[in-house]
This record gives structure tokens, sequence and C-alpha cells, in this order.
């Protein structure tokens, strides 16, 4: 019999933070809206020189931040719990409840760090692996302290641009300078959008495909091995490993009380700097963040929370702050902090077809409703967006999105659905103007959002390896 | 006695043969793969047509997880 972790949670575990009353750190007053780079005095994840100037290094890491201080299990959890830390690679579930949730369930639990990050476009996971590997590795070998546990997965994609190198360099230096770790293992996997979602990661460290799994119970009660398993983001332990230096309540302060702390974004399409990480503190708006890597106006839209996540219209997405709430007044969420600019001129309808395009030929094609049904909607949005749709193709696409819904083992089909709604409802006059078969006015504006595979014409019907 | 009742999507072929057994227990979409419409049932007729439904499926996708009634604490 399981119960769910809601009912299993002991006594004030939701406690709020700044409750705990013996807490050895300064209680600071809330931080106000700014945006940093990388190395900007004021960040906290992104302080200190970059991994080329040194401070990728563990020395540099001890300058910044100096010795991981000693906690015990009960003391980690107890940090977990104050300050509400959220996931961050998508899900932004409270790893205080995974944790917790593996603790109480049967068996040694597993592990896994993910820096896997499957978002083609996003950059913040690499960055942080790649320019503070030793924060990472503090963060995780906390969680392994507050589930008693003696090795850690590190689990990375085959890409070219891994960070792997960077944190088998942190794990040899730690050895040689005997840092107190848990056993390291790195796992590589194969470099495919659904492949980092956790159960799929979950999957791939047990020795099975790297494909999502069909899970009625959490993996944090039961993963694929029969033992509870810990699947959690790099940048979530990143942000531990700073909360046990500064404490969870100024940790907390960077934030709000729907988005604690602060939060890495990574920036792309029509911005100065593609692929740039900024770490926000406060309610900093969408338009704190794009102003801070240089853009001056608002675009025509934005797309928040990656390749599944949704459109913003840009004047809107400008002023909304950059935190679950304020978001979801935009029916958008965080998702893996992804802002995907579409500068004015560019059709919205083609950038949606060309990621619609990729998202279909990336279904791990286990479910029947995703393999047949994803190539379709792609289909359509192509129609829609080259003109060749009337009212009535629009309305049979979302007749097929309902459809779709739903329908999967994992949440792959879902974010497809979602991002072909908020396109039908935030470019909603393109939409007319097209099925009016008026001419596209970005009919000649190159691609802007960089999607792999973009030069396939229909999806990777290839079902590559996913070992 | 109650079954909370559910398709595995990865297992499911659209066969669609839940749906003759268990119809109004079963969404199918345009290529037979079902959706489960009701997820916990609780009436002996349903239950009965759910466990054919599980049965009849040749890739044991339509799942019936059977709750043994508690004995409640109140009087």
């Amino acid at each position: 019999m399981t119960v769910s972790p809601d009912v299993s949670l002991p006594e004030g575990l939701l406690t709020t933070p700044g409750a705990h009353a013996s807490a050895p750190f300064a209680t600071p007053g809330p931080v106000g809206p700014c945006v940093r780079g990388l190395g900007d005095p004021g960040s906290l994840l992104l302080a200190g020189a970059p991994a080329g100037a040194g401070g990728g290094g563990l020395d540099g890491h001890l300058d910044t931040w100096g010795a991981l201080p000693g906690v015990d299990g009960a003391g980690v959890r107890a940090l977990l719990r104050a300050s509400a830390l959220d996931g961050r690679g998508g899900g932004g579930f409270p790893l205080a409840r995974k944790v917790e949730t593996a603790r109480l369930a049967v068996g040694h639990p597993v592990v896994v760090i993910n820096a896997s990050e499957s978002e083609p476009a996003s950059r913040k996971d690499r960055t942080i692996c790649a320019e503070r590997p030793h924060l990472v590795l503090d963060g995780a070998a906390l969680v392994a302290v507050a589930l008693g546990v003696d090795e850690v997965v590190l689990h990375l994609h085959r890409s070219p641009d891994s960070a792997a190198p960077a944190l088998t360099a942190a794990i040899a230096e730690r050895g040689l300078r005997g840092v107190a770790d848990p056993r390291w293992r790195v796992s590589a996997g194969p470099d495919r959008y659904v492949s980092g979602e956790s159960s799929a990661v979950a999957s791939f460290v047990d020795g099975g495909d790297a494909r999502p799994l069909f899970t009625t119970q959490p993996l944090a009660t039961i993963g694929p091995s029969g033992r509870p398993t810990v699947v959690t983001n790099a940048e979530t332990v990143a942000h531990l490993a700073v909360i046990a230096r500064i404490g969870p309540d100024a940790w907390y302060a960077h934030g709000v009380p729907s988005s604690p702390g602060p939060r890495l974004v990574t920036v792309t399409g029509a911005v100065p700097h593609p692929g740039r990480v900024l770490e926000l503190s406060g309610s900093s708006t969408i338009g704190d963040v794009l102003e801070a890597d240089g853009l001056p106006a608002p675009p025509a839209a934005v797309l928040v929370g990656g390749f599944a996540g949704t459109w913003v219209f840009g004047d809107e997405a400008w002023q909304t702050p950059f935190t679950r709430d304020a978001l979801r007044c935009v029916d958008a969420e965080p998702g893996c902090g992804l802002l995907g600019v579409l500068p004015h001129g560019a059709c919205p309808l083609v950038e949606t077809a060309r990621i619609v395009r990729y998202l279909a030929g990336e279904s791990a094609g286990q479910c029947g409703t995703c393999v047949a049904g994803l190539p379709r909607l792609a289909g359509a949005c192509e129609d829609l967006a080259s003109g060749g749709l009337r009212r009535r193709g629009v309305r049979r696409m979302s007749a097929l999105g309902d459809t779709v819904l739903g329908s999967g083992a994992c949440g792959h089909p879902d974010a497809v659905v979602r991002l072909i709604r908020s396109m039908l409802s935030v470019f909603e006059d393109d939409v007319t103007r097209h099925l009016a078969g008026s001419p596209c006015r970005g009919a000649d504006h190159p691609p802007v959002l960089a999607v792999p595979h973009a030069d396939l014409v229909v999806g990777r019907d290839d079902q590559r390896e996913w070992t | 006695m109650s079954a909370t009742i559910r398709i595995d999507p990865i297992l499911c072929r659209g066969h669609a043969i839940c749906a003759l057994f268990f119809s109004d227990g079963v969404d199918l979409d345009q290529w037979g793969f079902g959706k489960v419409a009701v997820a916990v049932v609780d009436n002996p007729r349903d239950l009965r047509r759910a466990r054919r439904a599980a049965a009849a499926c040749p890739n044991g996708a339509f799942v019936v997880a059977e709750r043994v009634a508690t004995p409640s604490v109140r009087a």
C-alpha cells in the first residue's frame, strides 16, 4: 500500500521559511529585482571569476564560498524545508518533498543529478556545470547526506557541448584534495529531447532505455530499479550548496513566495547574446532580463519556458515578473527558464511550426496517440504557416489537440498541444491573416529560434538508439 | 470494494477491445488508443466489466488495481 506524498509527510515539513528558530544565519531583508551575469557582483550561483580565469577550480570555488559547512542528514533536510527550494528542471517540484518521500519509502534511495538539459536552446545547466562544477558537486553531496547514500549519479547527454569534461575534472580535483564526497558516477545518455525527462533518466541510469516510463507512483517512492529514486536538476542542487553557506533565509530573500530564491534563465532568439545565462532576483520582469542582455524595447513575442513552453505577447511579457505566480497570469510557467525572443517582422506561426515539427520527431515512439498525433499536428501547423489552412482546418487541429492532450506516459504530447494553443490565442491576428491568404509579413524573415534538425522536412522517423 | 483503472499508454496498441467490454469506462481516440474515462470504479457491475476488459487486452495495458476496503476507523 502506498500513501500519496502529501499524506506521508511528517508534521511541519512545509513550514514557511523563517519558521526555524535556531538558525545560525542572519535574517536579511528581501532582495529587490536585479539581473546579473556571470561574475557580476551580487550574484550567487554565478559569483566569482569565470572558469577560464580559475573560477571553475576548487581554489576559486573555496575563495568565493569557503568550505562546505558540516551538516548531517536532518540538517540538510531542514535547509531544504526552510528554503522551500523548488526543482529547476521544469517541474518546479519542491526538493524537500522529493527527499522526504524517498526517505520514507522502502529501499535504499538512488540519487541522480540531472544535468542533461535536453532543451536545445537552454544553457543554464551546462553553464553552471562548466563554470561552477564545485557548486553542483557540493549540492549533490548534500542531497546524498540528506538521504544517507554513498553514491550519486551525474547524468548528462552525449552532446558536443556537454559539461562532462568540466565535471570530471572537478571530481578528480576533489579526489586529490581529499574532499569528503560520495562516490560519483558520471552517466552519459543519448542526446534526445525526451531523454532528459526524469523517468527517462531514471530508466537509463538503471540500465534501460532513455525513454520515459509509465509511472503510477512517484519515482521518489519507487523507481525502475525498485528503489526510491530522486532525480533532481543540476541548477537545483547548486542552489542547495549556496543555501548551506548563506542560510535558507538569505537565499529565500532573493525570490518571492511563489518562486523562492534566485533563478537562472537562458535568453535566446533575437537577443544580442543568444545562449547567455543570467541570474535574477526578486520580482525582476522578463523586460529586465532582456534589457540586461541589451534588448532596448519589447519584442513581438517571447516564448517562455522552453520549446515545451508558451508564447506571451511581447509588451505583456516585458511587464511580467519571471515568477511562478506572475507567469501564471499570462498562461506561462518558468519551465526550464528559457526566454525565446521573437522580433518584430518574424512570423510566429512559422517559428511555432518549426518547433512543433522538431518536437514531433522527438517523440519517444512509445505511446500511440503521440506517435500518430504529433506529426499531424506538425503538418497542420505547417499548413497554417504556409497559408494552406482554412478556418475548418484550425478547428480540426484544435480537436486533434484535445485528443492528444493527456494521452501519453510523459508530458511531451501535452506540451506540444499547449504550445499550439498559446500560438492560436496569442497570435490570433496572424492566424486570421494566414487564413485569409494575405501575404505573411514574416515570409522573408530568416529563422529566429535555433531548432535542431530544422533542415529536415519530415520528423526523424529513424528511431535512433535510446541507450 | 473499489478499483482504480488505468491504461498504460506505452503498452496500448489500439486494439480497442477494452471498449467492447467496458464502453462507458474508456474513451477511444480516432486511432483506437484508449484513455480511461472514469479512473475509479466502485460498483460491482462496472468492476466486473473492467476486469473483463483487463483480461481481454492482448497487451496487458488495461490495468485494474483493486483496493481492499480497509475497516473504517470511525465506528
